[in-house]
């Protein structure tokens, strides 16, 4: 039998609240926030986006052109075989812009870019467009499991042609109408926090992010590896004892024991609530391990666990983990070459991820 | 790997019917949906018609069979009630729904009622009915709903690619089967008509004041329209183990990328060549064994030039009948993949070919004709289904007969 296919990480490039955007930077310059929304560091976009065709793009897109720009630089590669991009939130900037145009106009003289920039695939679309890439195109809206979508159809196609690559990419914006309509459904705290103390409260919600994160996926190794993306499990709306079960198949599957991994991330959000849940499941498999965590870096948005695997990716490939993100300073993973992403999104959406070194 | 993927069931509902065998009626009676807009309050309701469902919120609640104030939206509630059809189709136990996937298509999900509350959620001191609308401007969020109210917890995903996206849903739920990963999986999407969307294809200037006419060179834009429908997706395993006649087989599909516009097709057709070539490649079959293809043929100047280049350019002389049925249900947009995949599961079954509507003049830079009156007893091997899309996404499907 043929050996199964290993999906390599061969590039990444993310713009984040935090200064993300040299992949020659680690987390070294940390931004704090006040005012519970943590928006997008941007470089300067005339690096990576003509000026004639910037004139016409939202904020979201410049971003996330940019930061797939950024990745396909990273990764040496300047056509990719197939590019998928995830969404929670979708372009909401631009739908409440023509919402309100609606509203407010009553339905007349409506500015028709506004619509087509809301559409969710036209990330996927303006990449596609820009570089040439006639290949696979594909965009996931699935709030909490967007990014895990992309991250199980780019492995399937992988599986199909292990030569190929895969430019897959995350964005999801801090939109006032998201923000506004649902902090009354306990998805954000009430009371303003400081980021960097974000686990230190002890209320319900959290604080709002955003960001774009793109990785090159290929079933080779390259040059500019960062690490392996091992495999993925989604786990939705878990009954009584199957958060443990399903980790418990997910590991086996994987022939990984708690011995062998050596970072948990934990995408705890700062919600006392489901952050117990979290870390209940954390605590009774990994009580001895390293953790780190990364939502008072990114906020927290539907498709943080980008964040988190270029986090994990990372720590692969530089064998260091920043402080900044360090749960427990007495537990520091020295050599990490296993790291397992344990994610929630509301309490609703769980996500494990493991990542290998090269 | 490589099981083959097999189709067990189905369900759809239009502004032609509210299930299979009403939609199959209409298709053979030649009844549209197309008129005035009576349920979606819009300024547009005379001028911009469409192919609206003629039920409001209670009607479709009963339908669906769930409670009036239980804050579904009208894309989640017609999401559910053709996947309640697609579940008891395949005859699904309760066991069986659990163990499936869901993967589901939108292009604006529950926008409708977020365009219609959107003042009081945008005022977090005002409380009230409303909010439990709160989260229905992200597209997701229908998926979830009728997920979790049919018991779908295995894995879920939305598909987001504009006109062409529930034809992606059912590929992404066909390789989740090939890879072994799910024995069983319920693809389509919900597509529901907003003030949103109405006021945003009418911006763009490609809505036909007048009823659709694809393939026709007086063609003037499209109708748009809303609908939903669920493919029940199952291994070869599953089928065997439950004993089940498959209705069909999902042999083959491709997506591909035009690259060409942000909101326009290549006027080559490169990305659709580039679809329905993968979809016969991957089935494994020649064109000349295609029997009929389900065009995307939305009746915009772009799309049918494009798409029918492609057709030429592919199929040479011996073009394939073919159709669009956009002028039955209008463009239903992200449901329009799954929708146009049951009128061809419809039509493998009862050996018929749906006629394009509304056809008189051809395209002289095309000079190939579609099927324009109903054709029966047609023996029917291998369809295709072509989905294309804003952001230069295009799709195809070849479903062929078991």
């Amino acid at each position: 039998m043929a050996e199964a296919t290993k999906y390599f990480i061969n590039g990444v490039g993310i713009i984040s609240p935090q200064k993300t955007y040299d992949p020659n930077v680690f987390l070294t310059d940390i931004t704090r926030y006040d005012q519970n929304v943590l928006t997008c560091i941007a470089p300067d976009f005339k690096a990576y986006i003509n000026p004639i065709q910037m004139r016409r793009l939202s904020r979201m897109l410049r971003i996330g052109l940019s930061a797939a720009t950024i990745c396909l630089r990273n990764s040496r590669i300047s056509i990719p075989d197939g590019i998928i991009t995830a969404t929670g939130y979708g372009f909401l900037e631009e739908t409440a812009k023509f919402l309100q145009e609606i509203l407010v106009q009553g339905e007349r003289q409506l500015t028709p870019t506004y619509f087509m920039q809301s559409t969710s695939n036209a990330l996927a679309g303006l990449v596609a467009l820009t570089i040439k890439c006639m290949g696979y195109n594909n965009t996931y809206a699935s709030r909490g499991f967007a990014f895990e979508n992309a991250l199980t159809d780019a492995m399937m196609q992988l599986n199909e042609n292990a030569s190929a690559n895969i430019l897959i990419g995350s964005y999801d914006e801090a939109a006032e109408v998201q923000y506004k309509a649902s902090i009354r459904a306990h998805h954000f705290k009430t009371e303003y926090v400081n980021n960097l103390s974000l686990f230190n409260t002890n209320t319900r919600g959290s604080i709002q992010g955003e960001g774009s994160a793109f990785f090159m996926l290929s079933g080779k190794p390259s040059e500019s590896t960062w690490g392996i993306l091992d495999d993925i499990h989604q786990v939705y709306r878990p009954e009584q004892g199957a958060l443990s079960s399903e980790l418990e198949i997910f590991l086996r599957k994987n022939d990984v024991t708690n011995k062998s991994i050596d970072l948990i991330i934990s995408g705890a959000s700062g919600d006392s609530q489901h952050d117990a849940v979290l870390n209940a499941l954390i605590n009774t498999f990994f009580d001895d391990l390293p953790q780190a965590r990364f939502k008072h870096l990114s906020g927290e948005y539907c498709t943080a666990t980008a964040f988190a695997v270029w986090l994990g990716a990372s720590i692969l490939k530089r064998q260091q983990v920043p402080e900044v993100v360090v749960v427990d300073t007495a537990k520091i993973a020295r050599r990490p070459g296993t790291i397992l992403i344990v994610n929630h999104y509301m309490g609703k959406s769980f996500t494990y991820i493991l990542l290998k070194r090269i | 790997m490589s099981q083959r993927v097999f189709i067990t069931g189905f369900g759809i509902i239009t502004s032609i019917g509210k299930n299979a065998e009403e939609n199959l009626r209409s298709l053979i009676e030649g009844r549209c949906g197309y008129g005035p807009l009576e349920v979606l309050d819009s300024i547009h309701r005379q001028s911009v018609l469409a192919c609206e469902i003629k039920m409001d919120e209670p009607q479709l609640c009963e339908a669906a069979g769930v409670r009036h104030s239980g804050g579904f939206t009208r894309t989640s509630l017609l999401g559910l009630i053709a996947l309640h059809e697609a579940i008891s189709s395949a005859r699904l136990s309760v066991e069986d729904v659990k163990s499936s996937g869901l993967i589901s298509a939108t292009t604006t999900g529950g926008i409708r009622e977020f365009e219609k509350y959107y003042h009081e959620l945008m005022d977090p001191t005002l409380s009230g009915d409303f909010e439990r609308f709160t989260d229905t401007a992200t597209s997701g969020e229908h998926c979830e709903r009728i997920a979790d109210h049919v018991g779908i917890r295995k894995y879920l995903g939305t598909v987001s690619t504009a006109c062409s996206s529930s034809a992606n849903a059912m590929m992404h739920g066909a390789q989740l089967i090939k890879n072994n990963k799910l024995p069983r999986v319920i693809c389509g999407g919900s597509e529901a008509l907003s003030k949103f969307t109405v006021n945003g294809f009418n911006t763009l200037m490609i809505l036909d004041s007048e009823h659709c006419r694809p393939f026709d060179s007086t063609r003037n834009g499209l109708n748009l329209g809303e609908g939903a429908a669920y493919i029940v997706l199952e291994s070869e395993d599953s089928v065997a183990q439950s004993r089940k006649n498959p209705i069909a087989e999902l042999k083959g599909y491709g997506n591909a990328n035009d690259a060409f516009h942000q909101t326009a097709s290549s006027p080559d057709g490169a990305g659709a060549i580039m679809a329905m070539k993968l979809a016969l490649d991957s089935g494994q079959v020649q064109p000349s064994d295609i029997d009929y293809i389900n065009a995307h043929g939305t009746a915009t100047e772009n799309n049918d030039l494009s798409e029918g280049l492609g057709i030429k350019r592919l199929f040479g002389d011996s073009i394939p009948y073919f159709s669009s049925t956009k002028p039955y249900t209008g463009h239903t947009l992200a449901a329009a993949g799954s929708v146009e995949a049951a009128f061809c599961l419809l039509a493998l079954r009862k050996g018929m070919i749906w006629p394009n509507l509304n056809y008189k003049n051809v395209m002289p830079e095309l000079g190939i004709e579609p099927v324009t009156q109903l054709k029966r007893g047609i023996s029917l091997k291998n369809v295709l289904s072509n989905s294309f899309g804003f952001g230069g996404n295009t799709s195809s499907l070849l479903l062929a007969s078991v």
